[in-house]
């Protein structure tokens, strides 16, 4: 009974009244409201992270692709490269020996030219010779001979050189 | 033999001081009668207007005043929650009402002319029973009226079922400890606070000499404040879990 008089049915009902308000009002414009921004933010956050995950994912993916590509061409640039090389060296090799050939060529016909310019001079020394002897024989000789017989002697003569 | 009568030393409030400056007025009295509510009303007052200053502009990316009442949110989410699951979140707004209510109340008596309303049984006493009514109307909605008679009476089966004396006393013990739950509940809130702002007012008395002791006691009812409101809270959601667990 002592305990019943510390309470007062005025402050009783007045307090409940009061916490009432207070919380309907803080769960209409406080409580609901920010459980529902956390919520949202959290869902934000989680989707977030889970399509960063994903890009994630996929960035490792597409670098693992983009390195297995990369040593496939690596290996194909080094064949093409090895055939290029091969078949540079090839026509290195050709064009080498077609100068060489075409050299030799040259040469032998230069030779021969060079045999054929030298026979041919010879033949028209020879024809100058005879002219020269003959002139200086008919100067000397006063016995008139016809130049066909001339030139036959002349030749003999120097057929005789020759041989000698 | 008249036993000699204690007087209860009280600091002044504002409240008080008013009475004091209208004595003999109707004013007076009228103040006297309402003076843990007026407090209790200034407190919710200010409950409701940094409630709304903090989140009148809600922004995903929050400020200095939203994360804070945000961080407070979430800290009473996860605690109710992870006394009673995920079921808990629609008590949230209730028991963290009731925690930003009662603390304040207990902090705000050591604020000079100010006064804890919790040191009122009345006070209270209001909000257990707020607790209370809800408890059993939860306990009626989730089990239903057999359900939780069921409950109350520790489910009785078979042999003990029909013995009926048995569930009959479970049911009256169950029902005396929850109609005894708001006055322990309200008793223990208020006569922690009753007595810890006893403690400051005889403090307050011993003069300059007793600013070291009054200081380390301040820190000591802060200490105590937090600490009751934590405990009626927990209780309260105790309460509400036990439900829970029992339809579960």
């Amino acid at each position: 009974m002592e305990l019943l008089k510390m309470l007062s049915a005025n402050e009783l009902v007045a307090q409940i009244i009061s916490f009432l308000i207070l919380f309907f009002l803080l769960r209409a414009f406080a409580w609901k409201p920010i459980l529902k921004v956390l919520d949202e933010r959290g869902d934000h956050i989680a989707s977030e992270l889970k399509e960063i995950e994903e890009q994630k994912q996929a960035a490792l993916k597409a670098k693992a692709d983009f390195e297995g590509k990369l040593s496939s061409i690596e290996v194909v640039a080094k064949v093409k490269i090895q055939g290029m090389m091969e078949e540079a060296e090839k026509s290195a090799q050709r064009i080498k020996d077609d100068a060489q050939r075409e050299a030799a060529r040259i040469i032998i016909k230069a030779e021969a030219n060079t045999k054929y310019e030298a026979v041919k001079a010879k033949e028209e020394i020879k024809d100058e010779v005879a002219n020269l002897v003959l002139g200086a024989a008919e100067l000397l000789l006063e016995e008139k001979v016809t130049s066909a017989q001339d030139k036959k002697l002349v030749n003999e003569f120097l057929d005789k050189l020759d041989r000698a | 033999m008249n036993t000699p009568e204690i007087s209860q030393p009280e600091l002044p409030n504002l409240v008080t001081l008013l009475e004091k400056a209208l004595e003999g007025t109707p004013w007076a009295a009228y103040l006297a009668l309402w003076e843990n509510i007026i407090f209790s009303g200034i407190i919710a007052a200010i409950i409701v207007t940094v409630f709304w200053f903090s989140i009148r502009k809600r922004k995903m990316i929050p400020g200095r005043l939203q994360a804070a009442a945000e961080l407070f949110v979430w800290a009473l989410d996860d605690f109710v929650c992870g006394v009673m699951g995920p079921k808990g979140r629609r008590f949230v707004p209730f028991i963290g009402t009731l925690f930003i209510y009662i603390i304040s109340m207990n902090l705000f008596g050591l604020i000079p002319l100010m006064k804890s309303s919790t040191s009122s049984w009345s006070v209270t006493l209001a909000l257990a029973l707020c607790v209370f009514v809800y408890v059993q109307y939860t306990g009626f909605k989730e089990l239903g009226f057999f359900g939780y008679a069921d409950a109350l009476m520790e489910k009785p089966r078979g042999f003990i079922a029909f013995s009926v004396f048995i569930p009959l006393l479970m049911l009256f013990i169950h029902v005396v400890t929850e109609l005894v739950k708001p006055i322990t509940l309200s008793l223990r809130l208020r006569s922690n606070i009753w007595g810890d702002d006893m403690l400051l007012a005889v403090l307050a008395n011993f003069g300059l000499g007793g600013v070291p002791l009054l200081l380390f006691s301040t820190f000591l009812v802060i200490i105590a404040a937090v600490v009751q409101a934590g405990v009626f809270c927990l209780l309260t959601t105790i309460y509400f879990a036990l439900i829970i667990l029992e339809k579960e």
